[in-house]
C-alpha cells in the first residue's frame, strides 16, 4: 500500500516566527543578503533537494501533466513513428466518464467500501492498539500477528482468501447453512463488502502501530484521574483515549480514504474483471481496463483526473472540519 | 572579420542550408511516416530477428524446434525465440510493447480479436507487401482466410492454427450417473440440460460444465460464441457493421446458458486450475489444446474423456456445424527491421512439414486445407483428433472491427449480469449489448 | 520521560493501565483474550497459507485447516520452483527493492532533511509536490510513465526502468522530514556557528539521532517494491526479469492442471514471496515500535 499522509495542523512554530525571534546580528553585506533573499538562508538546501525535485519533475509532474493533456484530447496509443490526429475535444472525455453507468457503479462501490472500511479501520485499530498498549505478556508476538498481513503481498494473500472464501472453502464449511449463496466474492451484495473486509484486515497492522504511537503520548495522569473518578475501561476509552488521539484519527481517516479511492490491486485480483455485474469494480480498475486493455487512455485519464479532484475535495473538507473542531 | 568574407559567408550559408535541409527532411519524414506505417515500399532486409511464442508447453517445444532448425540452416539470420511474458491476457503486453517500440518481429500468439486494434496503432506490418504473400495465405488456408483480412483487404495477420471448440465429457462420471458414454444425449438444448441435471443430482460431478465465469473480454469465446456459431449457422458477432446476436439464435443460446447457471449446473465462481481436469465439472467446452492437460502428468489422474459436437436448439450431432475457432495468428510487427527474414521464417514455420510437426506435437489444428488427407498417418494413429480436423473447416472467428476488445468487453458485461448472475432478462441484456456495440462499431475511428 | 528516549521495556507501565491497588486479573484477562482472538483471526490466513502449501491433495474442508500427517509434502515448493525459477525471481525482486532502498536512503534523506531544517527558495513548492504525489493514484500516471520510460528513455525490460518510478519513496521522505523536524533547532544553529557545512551537519549531527527512524522508513519503503505487481509486469518482457510478485501473479492465472495440487503450488509461491518481508519485519521489530512513529505523528 502506498501510504499517504496529510500534515496535521502545525503545532511547531513556523519558520517566519522563528526567524523573527533571532537576535539581531551585524548588518550583512549586500550580496550575501541578496543571495539569502533570493535563495533562502541555506541555499545548499537546493542542492540537497535537487535530486528529489528532479525525480518529482520528471517522473511525476511530467506524466501527470501529460495525463491531464491526454484527458482533453482524443488519444490512443500508437507505435513509434506512427502519427495520428489527436484533436482537442474539450470536456468530451469528462462527459463520457460522468455519463458511463460503469463509472457510476464503481464510485458507488467505493462508497460502500469506504463506509465499511474506514469506521472499521479506525475503530478496530484504536481498540486493538488500546489493548496492545496495556501490560500484557507476549506483546511482541501480538504485534507481529497484526502486522504480518500488512507486510505480505496482496498477490500472495489473495490466493489464500480465494481458497478460503469460495463456495467450498473453510469459511463456508464453518458457516454451513448460513453461508451466502452464491458465495462471498461472486455475490452481488457481498462482493464489495468482502473486498472491504479483506483490505481492512490487510492494512490494519499499520494503523494499529500509528495508534500505538499516539497512545504513548497521551499523558498517564489523565488515565489516572479518570480511573480515580471511577471510570470503567470503556469510559476511559471515550473520555481520555479518543480525544487524546484525535489528530491521529484524522490522519488515519484520511489515509484510509485515499487508499480506498485508489483501490486497484484487490478488486483486480480478488474479483477478476470487476466482479458480479461490476459490483466490485473500482474506478482505478476501470481506468486500467479502458486505458490499458482497451486502448482508450483519454477516457481513463479523464476518470483519473476526476478521481484525484474528488480525493482533494474530501481531503480539503476533512481539514476544514478539523479546523472547525480545533 | 578577415577580408575572406565571401568564403566565410559562403561556408556559413552552406552550413545553414545543410542544417535547414536536414531539419526539413526530418520533419518531412516524420510527416511521411504517418498514414500506414506498414506501407513503406522499402527494400527487404535480412538478419537476426526476435520472436515470441505462447507459454503453452507443447507450443514452446514446437517453437524451440523450429527456431533451432532455422538457425541451423541460416546462421546469419539468427532467430531468438522466447515465451510471451504474460498470463491471462497477452494483449496488454503486446500493446505496451508496441507503444514502446520494443515488440519482437513475429508473435505466434496474436489473437485475431486484437489485430484491428494493433493495426490502428500502427503496430502491424501488412503482409500484402511481401511478394506472393496473399496467394501463399490463400493456398494454405483456403477461403477461410478471408475472415482474417482487414476491411481494406490487407492481411495484417497470418491465420496460423485453430482449436475448434467442442464439448468434452468425462466418461467415468457419465458412467457413474448412468449416462451412455458412447452416445451421450447432448444434441439438443433440452437433452443437454437433462443430462446436466442428471450428472449433478446423481452426485457424479459437482458441476455439469464450468466455463470461466469471470468478466474478461475474451471469456465469451468459450461459452456464448461457440454455441452461437452452431445455432446461427456461422454468424459472426458483428457483420456489416451491425451486431447480429439480438436474434432468436442469440436469445436461444443466452436462455440455455442462463438455465445452466440458474440450476447450478454451471459454476459462477472462478475456479483455480481446470475444473474438468480435476473432475469437478463433468464436461468442458474447449478445443484440442486442452487434451494434453486431460491426459495428465504425474499425480494428476487421467481424465477418461470423450468428445461431442456442440448442441443446438434443434439438435446437432455433426462436426460440420460451425464453431468458434479459438484461433491464433502470426503477426509481423512494425518495429521489425529484418522483415525479409521475418517473412521467410514465417513461411518456414507454416510449411507443410512445420504444420505437421505442430499438429503432432500440440494436437492443435494448423489452418491448412485438407488436414485429414495431408496428415493421414497422424490421424490414423490419433483417431480422436479427426473430429477436430473436420470441425476446423467450419470455424468462425472474431469480427474484424475496430474497438474489437471493447466490443467484447461490453458484450461480456451484459452477458455476465443477466446470464451468469441472473439479474434481469437475457433478451434485454442482448438487446442492450447489441445497441451499445452498434454504436461502438459505427463510431470507430479508422486509421 | 520523552517518547523518543523511552525504550521498549515489558516492565514499563503503559498509560492505559492504572496499576496502583486495582487487581489486574479480571480486566487484564479480558483484554488478553480479546487480543488473542484478534491475533488468531488475523494470522489465520497466513497460517492457512502455510498449511495449504504443504498439502499433497487439496483439502478445503475444515479439517484441512489442520496439518494432516498423511497429506504433507514439500512437493508444491519444487513444483512452483520448476514453473517459476524462484531463485531468479527472488533475485529480481531483490535488485528492484534494493535499488529503491538505495535511492531513497541517499536522496530521500537529503530531501527530507532539506525540507525539515533548511530554508531555501522553492522549499514549500517541493513540499506541496510531495504531498500531491502521495495523493495521486499511480494508475493515472502509469500510462504516460510507461511511454516516457520505455519509449523516450529506452529503459524497457531493464532494472532501471523498473526502479525509476519508485526510486525515491515519498512516504519515506515525509517520515524523514517529520523526524528531522523533531530535532531541536538549536542543535543545528550551534553546529552552524561552529562552522560545519550542511552536509557534515546532516551526517554527523542529525543522522545518528534519527537512526531508528531511518530503519523504520526503510522497512516501510521495502514493502512497496517488494510487493509491487503492476509496474514490473508492464515493464518486463522476459520471464527472467520478472520479480517474484509478477511471476507469482502470472502463475496464478496460468496454473496448469498437470500439477497435482494447483492451489498448493500457488500458496507455496505465495509463501516464498511473503517470507523475506515477514522475516525482515520480525528481525527489525524493535525499531518499528511505537516511540519512533510516535514522534513522527505527534506533530
Amino acid at each position: 500500500m502506498k501510504v499517504e499522509a496529510e500534515l496535521p495542523p502545525r503545532t511547531r512554530p513556523s519558520v517566519v516566527e522563528l526567524e523573527s525571534e533571532l537576535p539581531p546580528s551585524a548588518p550583512e553585506p549586500l550580496v550575501k543578503r541578496l543571495g539569502r533573499v533570493a535563495l533562502g538562508r541555506q541555499p545548499i538546501g537546493l542542492a540537497f533537494g535537487a535530486p528529489y525535485a528532479l525525480f518529482i519533475a520528471v517522473l511525476f509532474a511530467y506524466p501527470l501533466g501529460l495525463s491531464v493533456w491526454i484527458s482533453f484530447h482524443s488519444y490512443f496509443f500508437t507505435a513509434p513513428g506512427m502519427s495520428v490526429a489527436r484533436p482537442f475535444v474539450g470536456f468530451a472525455n469528462y462527459r463520457a466518464v460522468l455519463s458511463d453507468p460503469a463509472v457510476r457503479q464503481s464510485l458507488l462501490n467505493i462508497l460502500i467500501f469506504l463506509v465499511i472500511n474506514v469506521p472499521l479501520t479506525v475503530g478496530l485499530s484504536m481498540l486493538l492498539a488500546s489493548a496492545l498498549n496495556s501490560l500484557i505478556p507476549f506483546r511482541a508476538f501480538f504485534r507481529a500477528c497484526f502486522y504480518v498481513p500488512y507486510v505480505t503481498a496482496s498477490v500472495a494473500m489473495v490466493a489464500v482468501w480465494l481458497f478460503m472464501f469460495n463456495s467450498t472453502g473453510v469459511v463456508n464449511s464453518v458457516l454451513g447453512p448460513l453461508a451466502p449463496v452464491p458465495s462471498w466474492l461472486v455475490n452481488q451484495n457481498w462482493a464489495m463488502p468482502s473486498v472491504a473486509v479483506y483490505v481492512t484486515w490487510k492494512q490494519l497492522g499499520f494503523f494499529i502501530l500509528l495508534y500505538l504511537a499516539a497512545l504513548q503520548n497521551v499523558p498517564k495522569e489523565l488515565y489516572e484521574a479518570a480511573s480515580m473518578d471511577g471510570a470503567s475501561w470503556w469510559h476511559r476509552l471515550w473520555a481520555v483515549t479518543v480525544p487524546g488521539v484525535r489528530t491521529v484519527t484524522t490522519l488515519i481517516t484520511l489515509l484510509a480514504i485515499i487508499v480506498g479511492a485508489n483501490l486497484f490491486t484487490e478488486p483486480y485480483l480478488l474479483t477478476a474483471g470487476g466482479g458480479p455485474s461490476g459490483k466490485s469494480a473500482s474506478p482505478v480498475l476501470l481506468m486500467y481496463q479502458t486505458g490499458i486493455e482497451q486502448n482508450h487512455p483519454d477516457f481513463a485519464s479523464a476518470l483519473g483526473v476526476l478521481l484525484v479532484l474528488l480525493v482533494l475535495v474530501v481531503v480539503a473538507a476533512q481539514r476544514l472540519l478539523q479546523r472547525h473542531q480545533a | 572579420m578577415v577580408p575572406v568574407r565571401s568564403s566565410f559567408v559562403a561556408r556559413v550559408k552552406l552550413r545553414a542550408t545543410v542544417v535547414v535541409v536536414f531539419t526539413l527532411s526530418l520533419g518531412l519524414s516524420a510527416l511521411g511516416g504517418s498514414a500506414v506505417a506498414s506501407a513503406k515500399p522499402a527494400p527487404l532486409s535480412y538478419g537476426p530477428i526476435n520472436i515470441w511464442y505462447s507459454n503453452n508447453a507443447q507450443e514452446i517445444t514446437w517453437g524451440e524446434q523450429e527456431v533451432a532448425a532455422w538457425n541451423h540452416l541460416y546462421p546469419s539470420q539468427k532467430v531468438t525465440g522466447q515465451q510471451i511474458p504474460a498470463a491471462e491476457s497477452s494483449e496488454e503486453v503486446i500493446e505496451a510493447a508496441i507503444t514502446a517500440g520494443s515488440e519482437p518481429c513475429l508473435i505466434y500468439n496474436t489473437a485475431p480479436a486484437a489485430v484491428p486494434d494493433f493495426e490502428a496503432m500502427g503496430g502491424l506490418v501488412s503482409l500484402n507487401s511481401f511478394p506472393g504473400a496473399v496467394s501463399y495465405i490463400y493456398a494454405r488456408t483456403g477461403a477461410l482466410a478471408g475472415m482474417y483480412k482487414s476491411p481494406d483487404n490487407e492481411f495484417y495477420q497470418m491465420p496460423w492454427k485453430s482449436n475448434p471448440v467442442v464439448i468434452f465429457y468425462n466418461k467415468t462420471e457419465f458412467a457413474k450417473a448412468g449416462i451412455s458414454t458412447t452416445n451421450p444425449p447432448l444434441a439438443t438444448y433440452s437433452e443437454f440440460l437433462a443430462t446436466a441435471k442428471k450428472l449433478v443430482s446423481s452426485g457424479a460431478a459437482k458441476l455439469a460444465i464450468d466455463p470461466s465465469p469471470s468478466s474478461e473480454f475474451y471469456e465469451a469465446w468459450y461459452d456464448f460464441y461457440p454455441l452461437y456459431a452452431a445455432e446461427s449457422g456461422g454468424k459472426l458477432l458483428v457483420e456489416n457493421g451491425k451486431a447480429t446476436f439480438d436474434s432468436s439464435a442469440g436469445q436461444a443460446v443466452a436462455a440455455f446458458w442462463a438455465q445452466l447457471y440458474k440450476e447450478k449446473l454451471a459454476g459462477n465462481e472462478t475456479y483455480t486450475g481446470d475444473p474438468f481436469a480435476d473432475g469437478t465439472a463433468a464436461m468442458a467446452i474447449v478445443g484440442p489444446w486442452a487434451i494434453a492437460d486431460y491426459q495428465g502428468k504425474e499425480g494428476s489422474p487421467k481424465v477418461n474423456y470423450g468428445v461431442a459436437p456442440l448442441p443446438t436448439s434443434k439438435g446437432n450431432t455433426s462436426y460440420t456445424v460451425p464453431t468458434f475457432s479459438d484461433a491464433k495468428s502470426i503477426g509481423m510487427y512494425a518495429s521489425c527491421k529484418n522483415r525479409g527474414t521475418a517473412w521467410d521464417f514465417l513461411k518456414f514455420t507454416t510449411s507443410e512439414s512445420a504444420d505437421g510437426k505442430l499438429l503432432s506435437l500440440t494436437g492443435q489444428m494448423p489452418m491448412r486445407q485438407g488436414l485429414e488427407k495431408l496428415y493421414a498417418s497422424y490421424f490414423k494413429a490419433n483417431p480422436d483428433y479427426i473430429d477436430f480436423a473436420v470441425e476446423s473447416a467450419h470455424i468462425i472467428d472474431c469480427p474484424y472491427v475496430s474497438n474489437s476488445i471493447e466490443v467484447w468487453q461490453v458484450f461480456r458485461n451484459d452477458w455476465s449480469k443477466a446470464v451468469i448472475f441472473g439479474s434481469g432478462s437475457t433478451d434485454a441484456a442482448l438487446a442492450s449489448a447489441s445497441a451499445a456495440i452498434n454504436k461502438l462499431v459505427a463510431s470507430n475511428s479508422s486509421p | 520521560m520523552t517518547p523518543a528516549t523511552r525504550t521498549e521495556d515489558e516492565s514499563t507501565v503503559a498509560p492505559d493501565d492504572v496499576v496502583e491497588d486495582e487487581p489486574r486479573t479480571p480486566r487484564g484477562w479480558w483484554r488478553l483474550a480479546l487480543l488473542l482472538v484478534g491475533a488468531l483471526v488475523f494470522v489465520f490466513p497466513f497460517y492457512y497459507m502455510i498449511v495449504g502449501s504443504l498439502q499433497k491433495t487439496q483439502n478445503q474442508s475444515l479439517s484441512g485447516a489442520l496439518p494432516q500427517p498423511g497429506n504433507l509434502t514439500l512437493h508444491n515448493y519444487s513444483e512452483v520452483n520448476a514453473a517459476l525459477d524462484l531463485g531468479r525471481a527472488l533475485i529480481n525482486s531483490g535488485i528492484f527493492t534494493g535499488g529503491v532502498l538505495l535511492a531513497t536512503v541517499i536522496f530521500g534523506v537529503l530531501a527530507g532533511y532539506a525540507l525539515a531544517q533548511l530554508h531555501f527558495r522553492g522549499r514549500s513548492l517541493l513540499f506541496v509536490m510531495m504531498l500531491l504525489l502521495l495523493m495521486v493514484p499511480f494508475q493515472l500516471l502509469i500510462i504516460p510513465l510507461y511511454v516516457l520510460i520505455v519509449r523516450n528513455y529506452g529503459l524497457g525490460n531493464s532494472y532501471l526502468g523498473m526502479i525509476a518510478p519508485f526510486a525515491i519513496n515519498s512516504t519515506a521522505v515525509f517520515i524523514f522530514r517529520q523526524y528531522f523536524m523533531q530535532l531541536p533547532k538549536e542543535l543545528f544553529d550551534a553546529a552552524r556557528i561552529d562552522g560545519a557545512n550542511e552536509l557534515r551537519i546532516l551526517t554527523r549531527v542529525a543522522l545518528p539521532l534519527v537512526r531508528p527512524a531511518l530503519l523504520t522508513a526503510m522497512l516501510l519503503t521495502f514493502i512497496g517494491p517488494w510487493n509491487e505487481y503492476l509496474w514490473p509486469f508492464l515493464i518486463t518482457k522476459q520471464q527472467r526479469m520478472e520479480p517474484l510478485a509478477v511471476a507469482l501473479a502470472n502463475y496464478m492465472n496460468t496454473v496448469q492442471s498437470t500439477v497435482a495440487n494447483p492451489f498448493g503450488t500457488i500458496l507455496a509461491g505465495a509463501f516464498v514471496l511473503a517470507v523475506p518481508a515477514v522475516v525482515l519485519f520480525l528481525a527489525f521489530q524493535r525499531y518499528f515500535i511505537a516511540p519512533n512513529i510516535g514522534s513522527a505523528v505527534k506533530g
